[in-house]
C-alpha cells in the first residue's frame, strides 16, 4: 500500500501481488452470492468469520490484557489493574451453573459504570445542547419549519395520550417530517453501499486486473 | 544584574545617538514625505521607552478553582502600568510555577497583552504552588511579586453543571415516581400502538391460510434493550399463536436470546392452555454471524413460506436483505425497531413499522410490566418538559427579537439554563 | 394473473419491468459502476458547507497546531473512509501540522498506520518527528475523556512501542488544552463519542468524518457548533479532496511534484489524490440510473393497479349484469 500501487502485470508473484490475488478472488467468492447461495460464498463468509474473531482476539490481547493488565502490575507495580482484572476473572463463572450468579457483580460493576458515565453526556449532547439551540428567535420560514417539525416529531412519541383531534394533526405531520427524513438517510445510504461497491470494483479493475491504469 | 544592567545602558546609549543622526537627518530639511512623521524628541523618547523596563504585574493572587474537577488553579493580576497605557510597549507575560517561594520558577505559558488572569490546568492536586507573573517589552523583563501559596483539590460538586445535576434528578424522579405508582397498581394510560394492530391483523392472516408466523427477535444480544422489548411482544405474539395454533418460528442469532425465547414462547402457551401446541423445534439459534444469519432466515423464508413475518429488536444491514424476501415471498410484514438507520428500509419493505420509541411502547403496553410503564411515562413527561421548554424559549427569543426589551434578561436566564458548561 | 387458463396473454412492458429478474438489475448497476472507469466524466465537485467548513478551520490553525485523527473505521467501509482519511492528512502535512493518530475501533488500528506512513511519505513526513500513531487502546468513552486529563497517561507508548515519553513532539502535548482539532474518521458510533467525551466536556473542537449511512444523525451537531463540520461517505470526501487539491495547485505543490515526478509515478499519485471524486462519476451515473428506476417501477405499478382496479370494478359491473 506504501509504494505506489501501480499494476505491474502477473508476474513477479510479490507477496504483495499474492495479497491482491486472495482478496480479488475472496471478492469474487462473496459476490457470486448475487446469483445464488452457493459453497464459495459459504467458504469466503466462514474465512472472514475466522480471521476478524482471530485479529480481534489479538487486539484485545495486546491492547486489553497484556497493556493494562499485565505490564501496569507487573513490570510497573501498579496493584489498581488487578481489581478489573478480578471482575473480569469473574465472567468466567458463567461457565458453571450453580456460581454463576457470581458474574453479575461484574455486569453490574460494568453497567453502573457506564451508565454513569453515558447518562449525563447523552443527556447534555443530544438534549440539553439541543434544546439551547433550539430556543433561537424565529424569524425566518426554515426556522418555523424546524420548530413544527421538531415540537411534531416529538408528538408523534407521546404515548400519554391518545392521538385525535390536534394531537392527532400535529402528530401525524410528525410522521411527515420523520418519513421526509428517512427517505433523505435512505438515499444516504444507497451512496454508502455504492460507494463500497465502486471501491470493491476499483481494486478489482486496477490493482486485480490491471484494465485501469 | 550588574552586566545586565550595564548592558541596557549601553544599548539606551546606541539607540538614542541612532535617534540622534536621525534627528539630524530630519532636521536637514529634507522634505517630509505625505503621512510621514516629523521625528524629533519622540524618535528619542521612543528609543528610550524601548530601552526602559517595563512595569511589573502587581497583585499577583492564586487561588483553587473552586467547584471543578481538580488540578486547576486560577491566577489574577493587575496588569504592568506599561500595558495599555504609560509606555504602552508590553508584548505579553510569561506566567512561572515553582513549589518552593523564591526559587525554581519555570516557564508555565505565555499571554498576550491586556490579560489579566490565567488558569493553569497542570498542577497536581495537594502540591503547593508559587506563581510568578513576568511583564515582557521588546527588550526586557520584569518579575512581579510572587503569589501566595495555591493547591488545586477536587471538589464534590462542579457547580457549573448545577443545571445539568437539576434536569437528571428532575428526570429520574419522573421515571421512579411512576414506577412506584405503576407497582401500587396505579392504571396508567398509555395509548394502544397501531402497529400492535397490525400484528393481530397479520397472524390472522397467516391462521386462515394455515401457514406459519415467523418472528425475528433481532441480532442483538440479551442485553440489548430492543431485544428485552421484543421478547416481551413475542409473549403476546406466542399467545395469540398459541390460540390460534398456527406454528411460530422464532429464529435466533444469539444462543442466550435463543433460550429467553423458548422460556417467554413455552410460558405464553402454558398461559393460554395450549402446552402440547407448543414445538421446541421452532424456535432455532442459526448463527452468531450476521449475513450467514440473515441468508438462513432467508431459507426460512422460502422453504416454509410463512404468511406473516414479525421483526422486531435490534437490525443492523440485515434488515434490507430480510424485509426485501419476504416481500418477494408474499407475506404480510410488521417490523419494529429504534435503530435508526434501518428504520427507512423496514418502512419501505414491511406494511407497517413501529418506528423507534413506538417498540417499547408497545412492550410497555403489552406486558404491563412496571418498570417498563414507569420509563415510558417518565420518558414522556421528559418530552413534555422539553416540548414546553423549547415553546416558551422560542416565544420569548422571537418576542425580543421583535423589539421586547424587557424580556430580555428573563429569557437570557431561561435561555442559559439549558446551556452545557465544559469542565 | 387474469388470464389464468385462457390463452397466454402478452405481457405489457409494465409487467415485465414488475417481474423482472433482480440479477438484470444487480447487473445494469455494475455496469454503470464501471464504464466510468474507462470513460471517466470529470463531473464538477461542489463543495457543501459542513466540508467547507472543517477545510476552513484547518486553514486558520498555524503550523505546528496539533490535529488528532482518530481511525475508527474498519476495511469494510474503506472505499468512503479511506479517501476522506487521505485529504485530511495531506491538508494537514501541507500546512505542516503535527497529527497524532490514534484507533478507538480494533479494525482502525493497521489502516491508521498504513495511511499515516503512505501520506506521510508523499509528503516527506517523518515519524515522530512531524507525526505520531499511538494505535489503538480500548474503551473509547473512557479513552476520550481520559485524554482530557493526560493523553501521556492513555497511551503509554506509541504504536512501534516507543515510551511515548521519550517522543519530544508530545512533550507538550498532555490535554485537549494542547490539542487544536479532533477529526474522527469513523463508520461507527465512535464519530458521535467524540462529541460527547471530547466536546461536551472538554469544549474540544471536534470535526467528523463518517459513513454516508450516518451522515443524517450528525447534522444536528453542526448547528449547536457540538462539531466544526461534517464529511459525509465518498462525496464528502471528493469534496475535500477537491479543496486540498485547489489549494495545492494555488501553493504551486502540484506544479513543483508535476515537474519533479517521474510520468507514471506521478500518474498514480494523481490519480490517489483524486480517489473519491473519480468514484463520483460512478456514483452519479448509478444514482441517476437508480431514480430511472424508481421512476419507471412506480410507473408500472400504479398504472398496473389503475388497470387491476378498472378490470375488477369491470368484471363486478358484469357480475350484476348476469344476476
Amino acid at each position: 500500500m506504501n509504494e505506489v500501487s501501480l499494476w505491474t502485470g502477473f508476474w513477479p508473484f510479490t507477496p504483495e501481488r499474492f495479497a491482491i490475488w486472495v482478496g480479488a478472488i475472496l471478492t469474487l467468492c462473496i459476490y457470486s452470492f448475487l446469483y445464488r447461495d452457493n459453497p464459495f460464498y459459504k467458504f469466503a463468509e466462514h474465512l472472514l468469520v475466522g480471521v476478524s474473531a482471530g485479529y480481534w482476539a489479538l487486539i484485545y490481547w495486546n491492547a486489553n490484557i497484556v497493556g493494562q493488565l499485565l505490564v501496569p502490575v507487573l513490570r510497573g507495580g501498579v496493584l489498581l489493574p488487578l481489581v478489573p482484572g478480578v471482575l473480569g476473572l469473574l465472567m468466567f463463572t458463567r461457565f458453571f451453573p450453580r456460581f454463576a450468579w457470581i458474574s453479575r457483580y461484574a455486569i453490574a460493576f460494568y453497567v453502573g459504570g457506564y451508565a454513569g458515565l453515558a447518562i449525563p453526556s447523552y443527556m447534555q449532547a443530544r438534549v440539553l445542547a439541543q434544546v439551547h439551540a433550539a430556543m433561537a428567535p424565529t424569524v425566518s420560514i426554515t426556522a418555523a419549519l424546524l420548530l413544527i417539525g421538531l415540537i411534531c416529531s416529538l408528538l408523534y412519541f407521546f404515548f400519554s395520550r391518545e392521538h385525535k383531534g390536534v394531537l392527532g394533526g400535529a402528530s401525524r405531520i410528525g410522521i411527515w417530517f420523520l418519513m421526509v427524513g428517512f427517505g433523505a438517510s435512505f438515499g444516504y445510504t444507497v451512496m454508502a453501499r455504492v460507494s463500497l461497491l465502486i471501491g470493491r470494483m476499483q481494486f478489482l479493475f486496477r490493482d486485480w486486473l490491471g484494465l485501469i491504469r | 544584574m550588574s552586566v545586565h544592567s550595564s548592558i541596557s545602558i549601553i544599548v539606551m546609549l546606541i539607540a538614542s545617538l541612532a535617534a540622534g543622526i536621525d534627528i539630524g537627518g530630519s532636521a536637514a530639511g529634507a522634505p517630509l514625505q505625505p503621512g510621514e512623521e516629523p521625528l524629533g524628541e519622540s524618535a528619542f523618547l521612543e528609543a528610550f521607552i524601548a530601552t526602559r523596563p517595563p512595569g511589573p504585574a502587581t497583585s499577583v493572587v492564586a487561588h483553587d478553582v473552586p467547584g471543578d474537577g481538580g488540578r486547576q488553579i486560577a491566577i489574577s493580576w493587575t496588569r504592568s502600568r506599561d500595558d495599555g497605557a504609560g509606555d504602552d510597549d508590553v508584548v505579553g507575560y510569561d506566567i512561572l510555577r515553582s513549589t518552593q517561594p523564591g526559587r525554581g520558577y519555570l516557564l508555565i505559558d505565555e499571554v498576550p497583552p491586556g490579560v489579566e488572569s490565567y488558569v493553569d490546568t497542570t498542577a497536581t492536586d495537594g502540591t503547593t504552588y508559587y506563581y510568578i507573573v513576568r511583564a515582557k517589552d521588546d527588550m526586557q523583563t520584569v518579575d512581579s511579586e510572587p503569589s501566595g501559596p495555591a493547591a488545586s483539590r477536587a471538589n464534590w460538586f462542579r457547580t457549573r453543571r448545577l443545571n445539568m445535576f437539576i434536569i437528571l434528578v428532575l428526570f429520574f424522579s419522573f421515571v421512579l415516581t411512576y414506577i412506584a405508582q405503576a407497582r401500587r397498581g396505579k392504571e396508567l394510560f398509555v395509548r394502544r400502538i397501531p402497529g400492535l394492530t397490525a400484528v393481530e391483523e397479520a397472524i390472522g392472516r397467516a391462521t386462515e391460510m394455515g401457514k406459519p408466523v415467523l418472528y425475528v427477535p433481532g441480532i442483538g444480544e440479551i442485553d440489548n434493550i430492543m431485544t428485552v422489548a421484543s421478547l416481551s411482544i413475542l409473549t403476546h405474539v406466542a399467545k395469540i399463536t398459541a390460540r390460534y395454533e398456527s406454528p411460530l418460528l422464532v429464529p435466533t442469532a444469539r444462543a442466550v436470546v435463543m433460550s429467553a425465547a423458548e422460556e417467554v414462547v413455552k410460558e405464553a402457551y402454558l398461559s393460554v392452555g395450549k402446552p402440547d401446541a407448543y414445538n421446541p423445534d421452532n424456535i432455532r439459534y442459526l448463527s452468531d454471524a450476521q449475513f450467514a444469519f440473515a441468508a438462513a432466515v432467508n431459507g426460512i423464508m422460502l422453504r416454509e413460506r410463512p404468511a406473516a413475518n414479525l421483526y422486531m429488536g435490534a437490525f443492523w444491514a440485515e434488515s434490507l436483505l430480510l424485509a426485501e424476501t419476504g416481500f418477494e415471498a408474499g407475506a404480510i410484514q410488521v417490523a419494529g425497531t429504534a435503530m435508526v438507520s434501518q428504520l427507512p428500509f423496514f418502512i419501505t419493505a414491511c406494511d407497517y413499522t413501529l418506528i423507534g420509541e413506538e417498540l417499547y411502547a408497545a412492550s410497555a403496553y403489552l406486558s404491563r410490566e412496571p418498570k417498563l410503564l414507569g420509563s415510558l411515562k417518565g420518558s414522556d413527561l421528559g418530552k413534555a418538559f422539553v416540548m414546553v421548554a423549547i415553546i416558551v424559549g422560542v416565544i420569548m427569543e422571537t418576542a425580543v427579537a421583535f423589539g421586547v426589551a424587557p424580556l430580555t434578561a428573563i429569557a437570557d436566564i431561561f435561555r442559559n439554563f439549558f446551556y452545557v458548561a465544559g469542565q | 394473473m387474469n388470464g389464468r387458463g385462457e390463452m397466454k396473454q402478452k405481457r405489457t412492458w409494465q409487467e415485465h419491468l414488475q417481474a423482472l429478474d433482480r440479477r438484470i438489475i444487480y447487473l445494469l448497476i455494475a455496469l454503470a459502476v464501471v464504464i466510468p472507469f474507462f470513460f471517466p466524466l470529470g463531473l464538477p465537485t461542489n463543495v457543501t458547507e459542513p466540508v467547507r467548513q472543517v477545510f476552513d478551520y484547518v486553514e486558520t490553525l498555524p503550523p505546528g497546531s496539533v490535529v488528532l485523527i482518530s481511525f475508527d473505521f474498519g476495511p469494510s467501509t474503506m472505499p468512503e473512509m479511506y479517501p476522506m482519511v487521505r485529504a485530511v492528512l495531506r491538508h494537514c502535512f501541507v500546512r505542516d501540522l503535527v497529527v497524532i493518530g490514534v484507533a478507538n475501533h480494533p479494525d482502525g488500528t493497521a489502516l491508521g498506520r498504513i495511511a499515516m506512513s503512505e501520506v506521510a511519505a508523499d509528503y516527506g513526513k517523518v515519524n515522530q518527528e512531524d507525526y505520531v500513531y499511538l494505535g489503538y487502546m480500548a474503551g473509547a468513552s473512557a479513552v476520550m475523556l481520559a485524554i482530557g486529563r493526560d493523553l501521556h497517561g492513555v497511551y503509554p507508548r506509541d504504536y512501534g512501542g516507543v515510551p511515548i515519553g521519550e517522543i519530544e513532539l508530545l512533550e507538550e502535548v498532555h490535554t485537549y488544552n494542547d490539542i487544536d482539532l479532533v477529526v474522527s474518521i469513523a463508520a461507527t458510533a465512535l464519530a458521535e463519542f467524540w462529541v460527547l467525551y471530547a466536546n461536551t466536556p472538554y469544549r474540544q473542537q471536534v470535526a467528523l468524518g463518517v459513513t454516508a449511512v450516518q451522515a443524517l444523525n450528525f447534522y444536528p451537531y453542526l448547528d449547536t457548533g457540538q462539531a466544526i463540520g461534517l464529511l459525509g461517505g465518498m462525496k464528502g470526501a471528493s469534496e475535500y479532496e477537491k479543496l486540498v487539491n485547489d489549494l495545492e495547485e494555488e501553493l504551486g505543490i502540484a506544479e513543483a511534484r508535476r515537474r519533479a515526478l517521474p510520468e507514471a509515478q506521478l500518474r498514480a499519485l494523481e490519480r490517489r489524490f483524486r480517489e473519491a471524486s473519480i468514484g463520483m462519476d460512478s456514483q452519479s451515473i448509478v444514482h441517476a440510473a437508480i431514480i430511472a428506476f424508481i421512476v419507471l417501477g412506480n410507473a408500472a405499478f400504479f398504472t398496473l393497479r389503475r388497470r387491476r382496479r378498472a378490470e375488477e370494478l369491470a368484471e363486478s359491473a358484469r357480475g350484476k349484469g348476469t344476476d
